[in-house]
């Protein structure tokens, strides 16, 4: 008797999940959210996102699940996304790899290919050395290059990741010669630079932080637009003469043919997510650079993007074409 | 050390809300840890959002609770149905499989229990009083000395070859083989991938391993299910026997030892400390021979390495802010929900939080031989359950398993080519857990080797001038040559009792 009673249960399941859905925009959300996300549970992206995810179920009334579809290098979810059914009930979370996969043709899209709704935050990488190198800024960095050029080794996330492809920009506009030295993400990168087995490092600020304030490493420059709020007093590269800036960016996506009445009020409870102070605190505390855009300047945003990251990678000889 | 505050720390512990919340991550642990495919990286990822809110004391004890228990969970599908529950329990299958089959899976659990609680003990007060110093042993450890214990790591292939070295090593190469599958390590070339996006990180570990191990013994018993006579358990104890305990007290320490420094490394886990452990104590024992195919000690070699890895992996990610391994990855996530950053900030500004979280993962250890006791007696029943129902349960479980990690049917099918290649290498008495070692060590070897040459500027002369490479390169050989050795001594004393039981 219970076996048949959970039999018809999934049987019900089954045939509300196939019923297509036919509520107008007007109510919008009428069931559940899903929130993709490209990578795996439990890293940045990931933590970020369920706590959007959590005050965007409190704004909505809704229950809100974050559903990790990894793999690929962000290949898969991102593909996920683009092809999750337009009806306002999956949503994206879309990242920097975005822009640095279809240049490396791992894929066959581009972010053309979905409706950018709002930017989340731009983290800049820095220019990272030992606390007790004798370098103090950029100009002492390239000087130090330029007598040693074989000796210089720049540590990053990963081959075509975003900060290999910074530590490319900083060399060119340094006009310096490194070896790029590629890890399995950030953290093993700052090991090694900390035991002292590399020259510099190029990941984010805020991957860095906790290193820097604890007196191991410091850090030389900024790549931001402006200086870090968590280390206000490190310059950024544009300060000292070198005009580049460059940082990874996470935002929110939907797939295209959302129709604009459902996608205006998504738009509008995302935003009133950002702005809750609960994500706001929780942003500040992982030391996230919250840098919101809506749906038109991310755009252009992400148009100027993907030009830059593709010529970085060209010159890199990590673009196809 | 500061005893006086470790003291205020037990005190904080000993209050009922946080040992409650260490209860259910234990309770939580142990079952996910023995469903293949829930790993303890996952228990903790899927827990991490419950701590929303909570007093950081709470959530991180749950979570170092869960942390502990799956260590020890994966052991038990390992020893009843051949399913290492985490790829930390791989190494345990080798032993607990055959004892469970003869009929000792009581005595098994019970050892693997003892062992963990052990070796999660030793870890973890070592982490409590030895973390600066092995932090910065571990700071030591560049490109080259990764590469160095990698290779290692590989020369325990021989000690877990089984009947036949050459099978062993084929198998290995199998497994090396497969693991350059996926995006180059350094250049990023997506290699053998053939425009199968999914395969771009490599062949997915976690299904490979169910299908390796799970699926290949459930084909098997397709075959003979009617023939197959119920194993007779008798499970009557929760504790290991004095005997039992004499005969692994050494392998215990060693263990323990070795799980806590290769858990203090970041980027090398439970499962290679495990498969490290138990080719060492097979390779000191007095009778080799009897590996393979049910010794206790071998059960007790992996098990206290993988859980003293717990206590190891803890160490640089409270240190250096730099997880030791995957599960510490996502708990450096809660920490930072928190509003906490680990690394040396936190030694200074909130020294109470790091004694906190030792007095609580001592704590999780007691709490884990506790209800991991109480356990026992319904672990067990499993394989008492009929085979024509127990094996299309493990196969239901293992696609789920599969499919669960990353949530794609890609995944389910690897398990199932996987399988099959499994059931065939064992039918012609190929090991599998060289193919394991090989596809955790390989990408290891590699990207640690063309890292080391990126910075050399192509000049191999780098993996000879450091030290501590060049120790653990002569370590590989050397228990390369004594594992050889050590075969041989086997083979000739399975020949003189065959040649004894002829006459």
């Amino acid at each position: 008797m219970k076996r048949r009673s959970v039999l018809v249960g999934l049987g019900a399941a089954a045939l509300i999940g196939a019923v297509p859905f036919s509520a107008s925009a007007a109510e919008w959300p009428a069931k559940p959210i899903t929130m993709i996300c490209p990578w795996s549970a439990g890293g940045g992206t990931d933590l970020l996102l369920r706590k959007l995810a959590a005050s965007l179920a409190k704004e909505t009334k809704q229950t809100v699940v974050v559903s990790n579809n990894t793999g690929g290098g962000g290949a898969i979810g991102h593909a996920a996304i683009m092809r999750a059914p337009a009806d306002g009930y999956t949503i994206g979370m879309i990242t920097f790899e975005l822009n640095s996969l279809p240049p490396q043709g791992l894929i066959p899209f581009t972010w053309k290919d979905f409706d950018p709704i709002m930017r989340i935050n731009v983290d800049a990488p820095a220019l990272t050395v030992k606390a007790d190198s004798p370098m103090k800024n950029l100009k002492d960095f390239a000087d130090y290059a330029k007598a040693h050029p074989d000796d210089v080794t720049i540590g990053n996330s990963g081959p075509g990741s975003v900060w290999h492809i910074a530590a490319a920009m900083m060399a060119d506009e340094l006009g310096i010669k490194a070896k790029y030295v590629p890890f399995d993400g950030a953290a093993p990168a700052v090991t090694a630079l900390v035991g002292g087995h590399l020259t510099a490092v190029s990941v984010s600020v805020a991957e860095v932080r906790s290193q820097v304030a604890g007196g191991n490493l410091k850090m030389l420059g900024v790549m931001g637009e402006t200086r870090s709020d968590l280390f206000p007093d490190v310059p950024t590269f544009s300060e000292q003469g070198v005009k580049a800036t460059f940082g990874t960016w996470r935002g929110i996506a939907l797939p295209k043919g959302v129709p604009a009445e459902t996608r205006a009020k998504i738009a509008k409870a995302l935003k009133a997510a950002y702005d809750d102070p609960e994500f706001q605190e929780f942003a500040k505390n992982a030391g996230l650079a919250l840098a919101y855009q809506n749906d038109k300047d991310f755009t252009a945003f992400l148009d100027k993007n993907a030009n830059d990251v593709h010529r970085v990678m060209l010159s890199l000889g990590l673009a196809k074409k | 050390m500061d005893f006086a505050l470790l003291y205020h720390s037990f005190g904080n512990v000993f209050v009922p809300s946080v040992m409650l919340v260490i209860a259910f991550g234990v309770a939580i642990g142990i079952t996910i840890g023995a469903l293949p495919g829930l790993t303890a990286t996952m228990g903790v990822a899927l827990l991490v959002p419950l701590t929303f809110g909570r007093p950081p004391l709470e959530s991180l004890s749950m979570l170092l609770g869960l942390f502990c228990g799956a260590m020890y969970g994966g052991s038990i599908s390992a020893i009843l149905v051949r399913t290492p529950g985490t790829p930390a329990a791989a190494a345990t299958v080798l032993e607990g499989y055959p004892l469970a089959q003869q009929g000792q899976a009581g005595r098994a659990l019970a050892m693997a229990l003892f062992a963990s609680f052990c070796g999660g003990l030793s870890g973890a007060l070592i982490m409590t009083f030895m973390s600066p110093l092995i932090s910065s042993v571990a700071l030591e450890f560049s490109t080259v000395e990764y590469f160095a214990l990698a290779v290692f790591g590989l020369s325990v292939i021989v000690s877990i070859s089984g009947n036949s070295i050459l099978k062993g090593i084929m198998a290995g190469l199998f497994g090396l083989l497969l693991s350059t599958i996926g995006a180059d390590a350094i250049s990023g070339y997506p290699r053998f991938i053939f425009g199968q996006m999914d395969l771009f990180e490599g062949p997915p570990f976690i299904p490979t391993l169910i299908g390796l191990f799970a699926v290949s013994e459930v084909l098997a018993n397709v075959q003979i299910t009617k023939q197959i006579v119920r194993v007779k358990t008798v499970v009557d104890r929760y504790f290991p026997t004095w005997a039992d305990i004499k005969i692994s007290a050494v392998t215990i320490a060693r263990g323990s030892l070795i799980g806590t420094f290769i858990g203090a490394i970041p980027g090398a886990g439970g499962d290679i400390a495990a498969f490290v452990s138990y080719g060492e104590t097979k390779r000191v024992s007095k009778h080799p021979e009897k590996f393979g195919t049910g010794a206790i000690e071998g059960v007790a070699a992996a098990e206290c390495a993988n859980n003293a890895c717990s206590g190891g992996a803890m160490i640089p990610l409270l240190s250096l802010g730099v997880p030791g391994d995957a599960v510490t990855a996502v708990l450096l996530g809660a920490f930072v929900l928190q509003g906490l950053q680990p690394g040396p900030l936190l030694y200074k500004e909130h020294i109470d939080i790091v004694y906190n979280v030792f007095a609580s993962l001592i704590v999780a250890n007691f709490a884990m031989l506790i209800i991991g006791a109480l356990g026992i007696r319904l672990f067990a029943k499993v394989i008492m359950v009929k085979r024509a129902i127990l094996m299309p349960a493990i196969l239901v479980l293992s696609v789920v398993g599969s499919y669960a990690m990353r949530g794609d049917t890609f995944d389910v099918y690897v398990m199932l080519v996987f399988g099959v290649v499994g059931y065939f290498m064992q039918k012609h008495d190929f090991p599998l857990s060289p193919i394991l070692l090989a596809l955790i060590l390989g990408p290891m070897a590699e990207a640690n080797l063309r890292r080391s040459l990126v910075i050399s500027g192509g000049d191999f002369s780098i993996i000879f001038s450091r030290p501590i490479a060049v120790g653990l390169l002569i370590l590989a050989v050397g228990s390369l040559i004594a594992s050889v050795y050590n075969h041989r001594k086997i083979q000739n004393r399975l020949a003189a009792a065959s040649g004894l039981e002829g006459e």
